[in-house]
């Protein structure tokens, strides 16, 4: 074999190593925490608030304050960044304010999420005096997930056929008109996706909640959107630095990153499926 | 005296069971222009790929029978497909240069084939433009993006790209159906005189094009040969209906 | 009339993006600016002791800037060939059925919650690490990159993959048929094709890895020293503000210092964002 064929069969050799090595890894990971999560898995485990110190019990508390800040935290993006994805597919013209817009949604797309964390602290939990709460957690993770929103949102209204607008357009609709009868429905499921993703985001993130409002420990859920809550990602960092029984809890921390992993990945499988599919049935 | 340069003894291709061609035997003569044509989805361009294997990067294409290339058959085992596209250029029916310089477009081939010193290749490069009829327009410009020329040019382009390895054999896929007529005027000449030097084989959908250029015309229809002769009696009397109906406009 | 008014809304609604920007830009130098009360310029950026908690506070964030720029390359260094060789698997390689499983999987993997990546560095690779090859302690540089490394692969290869798929067949084919291997003719015509996405790419990993605060807080060992080798643990600039903005009073000049430590990390990945999209558009405009 010659040089040019022996460099040719490299290539195919390491990029399917590579291939391999990554699935391996990706493998070893979830496997290693179903393996050791597994055990402690049961309907008691998710409908049991933590009890004794976070030694025994559920992580009902930081599963319910999970939901509760994904639903708040939707409830501000997804107006936002639908509406945005909106402007930018159906309005933006090549003006200052589009290319600002744009400038601004890259931007904070490449946002660190601890600095996320520092925003919400200053804006929501001291300035506006939200306190460290759910609302200030929910708006602090609003924030973060706007630019996937977007983006996600744009790319659906972009996905609309042409001929749709201009079928309406020639029935006499005015534009509103051929947005909220024509280019929403048709666009909606896709833009359904794009929220399930951002749900799965939000879901696992740490940095930004950590002081905005995510509680170490919390008797109870949270009744206020003024209280703190635990959440699923924040407790797993609690269990495994900073409590007391770090070794002896081990089985509960495996559990609850079993959970949280078992939530983000299913509701992103669920949306990156669903989007595949989606696209399949436009093509046609 | 006439030379057969590349045999096809009863070739069948199938893209998983869909049988596309069917027995396909004839001989191309060695420094003519064969034209395949027939009407679109007949086959004509899938064999043309047969030739120089770019069917193998079909997951689902096989290929059943022989072609000999000077001889020896190219599906035989063991056959060295690199060798093989060297010694079998291909220019494709859209212009597609290389997004690098014109120079680097043309010198590619060769340097993949060995070929390091500055003064072989600029020769190479000169050679191969000047047999392209594109050295005049270019020459001052070589360093420039190959994708900055015309559409005709850039095939001329991909001609020269294509006779810079020093090729026995040029196949050619509807080399025209992208360009202005000036710019297919300009290559149609530019075959006739290729032929000087290499065998052609070309893909048209164009009949006239096909009487002007070629020596021989093979006529295609629904993966079956149904008549190859010299180009002027198939145009004249061809043997079979089913080529006069075609020629005459009556389909495709 | 009736019908400009949803598009004014909508418009205005869209502004919100703007205006988080700009609160983020300003609360940040708010808050971090009064830190030059308490330190010169100077001493932040190249005192290298951090010793927040004595009275008067030491804040020099060197080892912090030194720490956070020594994971991010070791990581980088790491896990960028590996997705480029990744992104060639998925578009030139692998056959049909692999690539339709691996692209949604790749994905997939970018919604990976970066706190079970932390975990795991915590509780299964550092004892691995410690037990191996006899370090002091396995939460070190190492470790980091490691997993910062898994983080960002399946993000920078998912687009340098996309890029590469967009490279149009007639020029690979055009390349096939000159006689050119497939090696070849990745390296030589599909790659430099699509290279300026695939720069754009890799830079977004970096970015990420710059940003990362899970998986160093919890893997990188958090000790404040500028690292001599892979095996010394590091403090990067997002973990000591994940790890001290709690036990902080507000308005000291250590709660100011992590902040200007935000101006810092978000100045830096603005900066490398804005370098990313400006290849990106640079290299559509030349196609």
């Amino acid at each position: 074999m010659d040089g040019r064929r022996f460099a040719d069969m490299m290539m195919t050799v390491l990029s399917w190593a590579a291939a391999l090595l990554l699935t391996g890894m990706v493998v070893a990971i979830i496997g290693f925490v179903v393996v050791r999560g597994y055990s402690v898995l049961s309907l008691d485990f998710l409908i049991e608030p933590p009890r004794d110190s976070m030694t025994r019990g559920g992580i009902m508390t930081p599963l319910v304050g999970t939901l509760q800040l994904v639903g708040v935290a939707m409830f501000f993006a997804i107006p936002v960044g639908v509406a945005t994805g909106l402007y930018f597919a159906e309005y933006a013209r090549d003006d200052m304010f589009t290319s600002i817009l744009r400038l601004a949604i890259r931007s904070l797309a490449g946002v660190p999420s601890v600095v996320f964390g520092l925003f919400g602290l200053s804006l929501f939990v001291i300035l506006l005096g939200f306190g460290p709460s759910l609302l200030a957690a929910a708006l602090t993770l609003a924030c973060l997930t706007l630019p996937l929103m977007v983006t996600a949102s744009e790319q659906a209204f972009l996905a609309v056929p042409k001929d749709y607008r201009d079928a309406s357009y020639a029935l006499g609709a005015s534009k509103w008109q051929t947005i909220r009868k024509v280019v929403l429905p048709a666009a909606a499921p896709t833009v359904i996706t794009g929220i399930i993703l951002s749900v799965g985001r939000v879901a696992g993130e740490t940095a930004p909640i950590m002081f905005t409002g995510a509680a170490f420990f919390a008797p109870h859920i949270a009744r206020s959107l003024f209280s703190e809550v635990m959440a699923l990602p924040y407790h797993i960092y609690v269990l495994a630095t900073a409590g007391t029984f770090i070794e002896e809890t081990r089985p509960i921390q495996y559990g609850t990153v079993l959970v949280l992993l078992l939530l983000v990945l299913g509701i992103c499988s669920g949306g990156i499926y669903m989007r595949s599919r989606l696209r399949r049935l436009m093509r046609r | 005296m006439e030379k057969i340069l590349v045999s096809s003894r009863g070739v069948n291709l199938y893209y998983d069971s869909a049988r596309v061609l069917k027995d396909i035997t004839f001989d191309v003569m060695e420094k003519q222009v064969t034209a395949l044509i027939g009407p679109s989805g007949c086959g004509k361009s899938s064999f043309l790929r047969c030739i120089n294997r770019m069917n193998d990067f079909i997951p689902s294409a096989r290929v059943e029978g022989e072609i000999l290339v000077g001889g020896s058959n190219i599906y035989a085992g063991g056959v060295d497909v690199i060798a093989l596209r060297r010694n079998v250029g291909m220019v494709f029916q859209k212009p597609n240069p290389f997004p690098m310089s014109i120079y680097d477009n043309v010198a590619y081939g060769p340097r993949l084939h060995g070929v390091k010193q500055k003064d072989r290749l600029d020769e190479t490069v000169k050679q191969s433009l000047v047999g392209a009829a594109l050295w005049d327009e270019v020459k001052d410009k070589l360093k420039t993006p190959g994708t900055g020329l015309s559409g005709g040019q850039q095939q001329r382009l991909c001609i020269a790209r294509a006779i810079a390895t020093e090729p026995e054999i040029l196949l050619m896929d509807e080399p025209t159906s992208a360009l202005d007529p000036m710019a297919t005027a300009r290559i149609e000449e530019l075959v006739r005189e290729l032929k000087k030097r290499y065998t052609v084989v070309i893909v048209t959908h164009n009949m006239q094009q096909a009487a002007r250029i070629s020596d021989r015309t093979a006529f295609f229809l629904m993966g079956d040969l149904v008549e190859y002769d010299a180009t002027p009696k198939m145009f004249t009397s061809p043997e079979d209906k089913r080529t006069e109906d075609y020629i005459t406009g009556r389909f495709g | 009339m009736k019908d400009r008014l949803p598009g004014i809304v909508v418009k205005g609604m869209s502004s919100a993006g703007i205006f988080i920007m700009i609160f983020i830009l300003y609360f940040l130098f708010r808050e971090g600016i009064p830190v030059l009360k308490a330190v010169t310029l100077k001493d932040l950026f190249f005192g290298d002791l951090w010793y927040p908690a004595e009275n008067p506070p030491v804040l020099g964030m060197f080892p912090l800037i030194v720490g956070t720029l020594a994971v991010t390359a070791a990581s980088s260094l790491l896990a960028l060939p590996f997705s480029l060789l990744i992104a060639v698997f998925v578009s030139e390689v692998a056959p049909r059925s692999v690539r339709e499983l691996l692209k949604p999987v790749l994905e997939l993997l970018g919604f990976f919650p970066s706190i079970v990546l932390g975990f795991i560095g915590m509780v299964v690779l550092a004892p691995w690490l410690q037990e191996t090859f006899d370090m002091l302690s396995g939460l070190n540089l190492l470790n980091a990159s490691v997993l910062l490394g898994v983080l960002t692969v399946p993000i920078v290869s998912s687009l340098a993959e996309e890029a590469l798929s967009a490279v149009p067949g007639d020029l690979r084919d055009a390349s096939y048929a000159l006689g050119a291997t497939r090696f070849e003719t990745t390296r030589k015509v599909v790659v430099p094709s699509a290279l300026p996405s695939i720069l754009s790419a890799s830079l977004l990993g970096v970015m990420r890895a710059l940003g990362e605060t899970m998986v160093v807080l919890m893997a990188a060992g958090g000790a404040a020293i500028i690292p001599l080798s892979i095996f010394d643990p590091v403090r990067p600039l997002t973990s000591t503000i994940a790890a001290e903005m709690g036990e902080t009073p507000v308005g000291s000049p250590h709660y100011a210092a992590l902040f200007f430590g935000g101006i810092v990390l978000l100045l830096m990945t603005l900066g490398i964002n804005l370098l990313s999209a400006w290849i990106e558009k640079k290299g559509k405009l030349v196609q």
